[in-house]
């Protein structure tokens, strides 16, 4: 949606292979996630409420036909101020060969990295739990959080699957 | 240019499995002592297209497995050989190898050649070593013999009928021949040119001729000749529209020109005191209206079932006399259906007016041009019948001596198994996505209606009319690509006939297998996984529910015992009844290996609980442990199978009466009837086959229990009440629920009042899966879109009630 990309972060010269990344922000921390594992990009709408749902997964919605769950990931991870308004961004993602919607502040950029640019992060206690990070990487002046999105959303913490929730 | 075969393999495995599917019901079938060659002929043409397309894309192991095969069926076919009971077993098993090669070649699987080798000798053996004494039984091929008469005689109370029975002869031939001219030959001399033609080969009879005012009808002929029917056959060829022709020839009986009118008890060659009773399959339903009425005055017996109207009939009287009852059958011909073209070949009344009899002649006919008219059927056929004089209606077979009598049976199936034939193979990919782009055009129509009725005046009329139609049509759409997915349950139905016959004899058990409700649909997905469970359930039955038939004879019971296949939708499910009229599950027998098995039991649990024992895993109630079961493992899995689809299992049993297993399958992808509720600012759906009634509560009429639990009294019951709001931790739109309303829901026997805030209206609505993409919901079995493309969550009912059951139980 409000994707621009940004020619400077193009890692061309560099021999490594880079994959490319979305990046997103919740309050004033900035998130890259595979590109691959996003389906698209759509505005809020007004989900379906699901009794007895943790307050982060926002209902489900119908997305062209298909029963789509939205976690809103700054309740989750509570950062940024939760309000929707007509900006308000969803990620739909395709992880796991489901379809699940992530609310989040803005979406920023398209970048692309390599593995030199990913730096391992040093291991500390906060929201969000280390195993979901790959790494961090840095961009000008940017430092952004690369995320194994697949894991975090198959994750038990996120209760949007099954198996991983029954205990 | 080199074609790349392995991309129809799948098309070839999907046809070859399809048409061993059909072999093996028809062997099932085939009444053995007097097989209908309509059925024989069906089977070989399975084994020849599995043989043919096996030959082509180089399975020769295949090919020559059912080379072998087809040439035992053609001999069987041709009459040569005499169908015996061994026979089809080893074609049933000759079927079994064929299906593990074909898997075998899908690399699921291997054949044993050992196997495949001995079921070859044993197919060459029944070929070669029976053929000398097949040869007494030269039999006249059916469909000679598949002339019929209906004759309606003078006789007001005749129970006599008339028969025309040919006289024999030696060295004459008697052939039928049937054919509708081309326009150009019926207009010119060509059939004039023929008719002469064939005079001067013999004594002609003209049976039937049409109209001299269309002259392209129907003609039927009747030559008594010594010529061979290659000389004039070709001559007809060219005078008949479109292969539009047959030549019978009557090879049991030659006459010497005359044909013979008689009634049957002075009749050569037909049994004693037979009596006719015409059986009128798919007539035009004017003509079936006038026979009818006609057999009603003469209490004849005449069953007419009606016909599209669009159709013609078409008809082939297969001949049956069986001591002393004569049923003449019409049924449509298979290769007739397949074409769907079917063929009307009445032939007016030819019987002389002195004795009042009237003959119709049914005879089929192949494929016969489209020009044959309906309206020329009804006065053909009706004009004789609705004659005041007409006597009993009644179709009888002309029966010569050699053929054996038949049974009723196969011509009702073969006019069912003919007409379903026609698909195509579409991948399950293209299905959903269809079924979703279509749901996607429902909501999108809903959101434009929705838009034109905000409009209100300003809205020209041609657009709101538009909408409206669109939306018509979109429904209709939707209703038919939903139907796409969903197929009947007889396709599982279809291979337990086998598993019962199999199992029966190998358990020396005499049982009947009864099924209903084939036609019950469901989804295609479902199909696949319910059939392993089912079929374990039958087994089961089988093994542990019939008795031996000396048992069952001792407890007074028919030696033949009865297995039930019963399905059908109830509250949203779809029901699937396994039952017997076995022994029954022994509860102390349970209660005991229970215990001996170390599980928790006590005396004081109720039936159901007990016999839910029997699906704990490694529970076998069986003394020892056989090749059929005895290791516990089967039920176990039904019930683990049956679950992993949503469902359950129930049983009822009785000791010495039998045992009922039901098996509740949620439907997916069904279209549900609900009732929307509006609960909040959220819109739930309730399956409206749980719905009783609604009642709108006073503010007394809510009690409470220990000031936990809630009930109301509606009809002199009281009913836990569940409130919505409190349940799914909703705000409701009232200060007070019990300003809300009040539904009444009945889940499989606990009912419990359901307070919502209003309701909404009523729907059909699609269920969509919740846990495609989420998990499942306490209280919710599935979402649906509606039509502003909001998602609405369905309710759960039996859980609902259930949480209502723990509230009480809680509270009291």
């Amino acid at each position: 949606m409000e994707a621009k990309t940004n020619a400077s972060t193009a890692a061309s010269d560099e021999d490594l292979v880079s994959s490319e990344y979305l990046t997103f922000t919740l309050g004033s921390e900035e998130y890259a996630i595979d590109i691959l594992k996003v389906q698209e990009i759509r505005g809020y709408e007004q989900p379906t409420l699901i009794a007895n749902a943790p307050p982060f997964i926002k209902g489900v919605i119908n997305l062209r036909g298909i029963i789509v769950p939205i976690v809103d990931l700054r309740i989750k991870f509570k950062l940024g101020t939760v309000e929707y308004t007509p900006f308000t961004v969803v990620i739909i993602l395709n992880v796991a060969g489901r379809v699940i919607g992530v609310v989040v502040d803005s979406v920023s950029d398209v970048i692309s990295l390599n593995s030199n640019q990913i730096r391992q992060a040093p291991d500390f206690s906060g929201s969000f739990d280390t195993k979901y990070i790959l790494g961090l990487a840095t961009i000008d002046t940017r430092m952004m959080i690369v995320t194994d999105i697949e894991r975090l959303m198959t994750s038990s913490d996120m209760e949007l699957i099954d198996t991983a929730s029954a205990d | 240019m080199a074609i790349d075969m392995t991309q129809f393999y799948q098309v070839f495995f999907e046809e070859s499995a399809e048409h061993l599917a059909a072999m093996e019901s028809l062997l099932l079938d085939l009444d053995i002592n007097h097989p209908d060659s309509e059925q024989l002929n069906a089977i070989f043409r399975a084994a020849h297209s599995i043989k043919g397309s096996a030959g082509t894309f180089g399975f020769n192991d295949l090919a020559e497995t059912t080379h072998i095969l087809e040439n035992l069926l053609d001999r069987i076919r041709k009459q040569e050989l005499e169908l015996r009971a061994d026979m089809v077993d080893a074609f049933l098993e000759c079927g079994d190898r064929l299906r593990e090669m074909l898997e075998g070649h899908q690399g699921r699987g291997t054949a044993d050649p050992a196997a495949v080798d001995a079921i070859c000798a044993r197919l060459r053996q029944l070929s070669s070593g029976d053929a000398p004494a097949a040869a007494a039984h030269l039999a006249v091929p059916a469909h000679v013999a598949a002339s019929v008469v209906l004759a309606a005689p003078a006789q007001p109370e005749g129970d006599e009928i008339a028969v025309r029975l040919p006289v024999a002869d030696s060295g004459k031939r008697v052939y039928d021949i049937q054919f509708v001219p081309t326009q150009v030959s019926a207009k010119g001399e060509g059939v004039a040119n023929l008719l002469d033609e064939l005079r001067s080969m013999g004594v002609l009879d003209i049976v039937l001729q049409p109209s001299a005012d269309d002259p392209s009808g129907f003609w039927e002929l009747r030559l008594t000749t010594d010529v061979a029917k290659d000389v004039f056959s070709d001559q007809i060829d060219f005078v008949s529209d479109n292969g539009a022709w047959r030549i019978a020839e009557d090879t049991a009986v030659a006459v010497d020109g005359t044909t013979a009118f008689g009634f049957f008890d002075d009749s050569p060659g037909v049994p004693d005191s037979v009596r006719g009773y015409g059986f009128f399959e798919q007539l035009g339903g004017e003509l079936a209206a006038a026979v009818s009425e006609a057999a009603a005055i003469d209490d004849s017996y005449g069953f007419f079932e009606p016909l599209p109207s669009e159709l013609l009939a078409a008809l082939e009287a297969v001949p049956m006399a069986e001591e002393g009852d004569g049923y003449g059958f019409f049924a449509p011909l298979p290769e007739v259906a397949e074409h769907s073209e079917v063929a009307a070949t009445p032939t007016p009344p030819s019987g002389d007016g002195e004795e009042g009899d009237g003959f119709g002649f049914f005879a089929p006919l192949p494929p016969i041009v489209a020009e044959a008219p309906a309206i020329k059927l009804a006065p053909a056929v009706a004009a004789p019948l609705a004659a005041p004089v007409a006597a009993p209606v009644a179709a009888v077979a002309r029966e010569p001596s050699a053929l054996p009598a038949r049974a009723a049976k196969p011509a009702v199936t073969a006019a069912a198994a003919a007409s379903g034939d026609s698909s195509i193979r579409v991948s399950i990919e293209k299905v959903d996505q269809l079924i979703n782009l279509v749901g996607e055009l429902v909501i999108t129509q809903a959101m434009l209606l929705q838009t034109a009725g905000q409009m209100q005046e300003q809205a020209p009329e041609r657009l709101t009319v538009g909408l409206a139609q669109l939306e018509r049509n979109t429904r209709d759409l939707q209703e038919s690509v939903m139907s796409i997915r969903m197929m009947q349950i007889s396709f599982v139905f279809s291979r337990f006939p086998r598993v019962v016959r199999d199992l029966s004899s190998k358990l020396g058990k005499q049982v009947e297998l009864k099924t209903s409700g084939e036609t019950t649909e469901l989804d295609k997905s479902l199909i696949e996984r319910i059939t392993d469970p089912l079929t374990h359930l039958i087994r089961n039955s089988l093994d542990h529910g019939i008795e031996l038939p000396e048992k069952r004879v001792a407890a007074g019971k028919s030696p033949v015992g009865t297995i039930t296949l019963k399905a059908y939708h109830q509250g949203g499910n779809i029901v699937i009844e396994v039952g017997d009229d076995g022994a029954g599950l022994p509860r102390q027998k349970i209660l005991d290996k229970a215990r001996e098995k170390g599980l928790a039991v006590s005396d004081q649990m109720t039936d159901q609980e007990v016999f839910h024992l029997i699906f704990e895993a490694g529970f076998s109630t069986a003394d020892e442990v056989t090749d059929v079961s005895g290791r516990g493992v089967g039920m176990d899995v039904v019930r683990r199978n049956i679950q992993a689809m949503g469902g359950r299992v129930e049983i009822d049993s009785m000791l010495g009466v039998g045992t009922r297993m039901t098996v509740r399958l949620p439907l997916t992808l069904a279209i549900l009837d609900g009732m929307s509720v509006a609960v909040g600012d959220q819109t739930y759906i309730l399956p409206l086959s749980y719905v009783i009634e609604s009642v709108q509560p006073e503010p007394g009429d809510i009690k409470t229990l220990s000031n936990q639990g809630r009930v109301i009294q509606v009809r002199g019951e009281y009913l836990p009440v569940l409130v919505l709001t409190e349940l799914f931790g909703i705000k409701s739109k009232w200060r007070n629920f019990t300003q809300g309303i009040m539904i009444v829901i009945d889940a499989d026997g606990t009912k419990a009042a359901l307070c919502v805030d209003a309701l909404v209206g009523q729907h059909q609505v699609v269920i969509k899966s919740l846990e495609a993409n989420y998990r499942r919901v306490m209280g919710v079995s599935g979402a649906t879109i509606m039509g502003d493309g909001h998602v609405a969550l369905i309710l759960d009912v039996s859980a609902i009630a259930g949480m209502a059951k723990t509230m009480m139980q809680k509270a009291g």
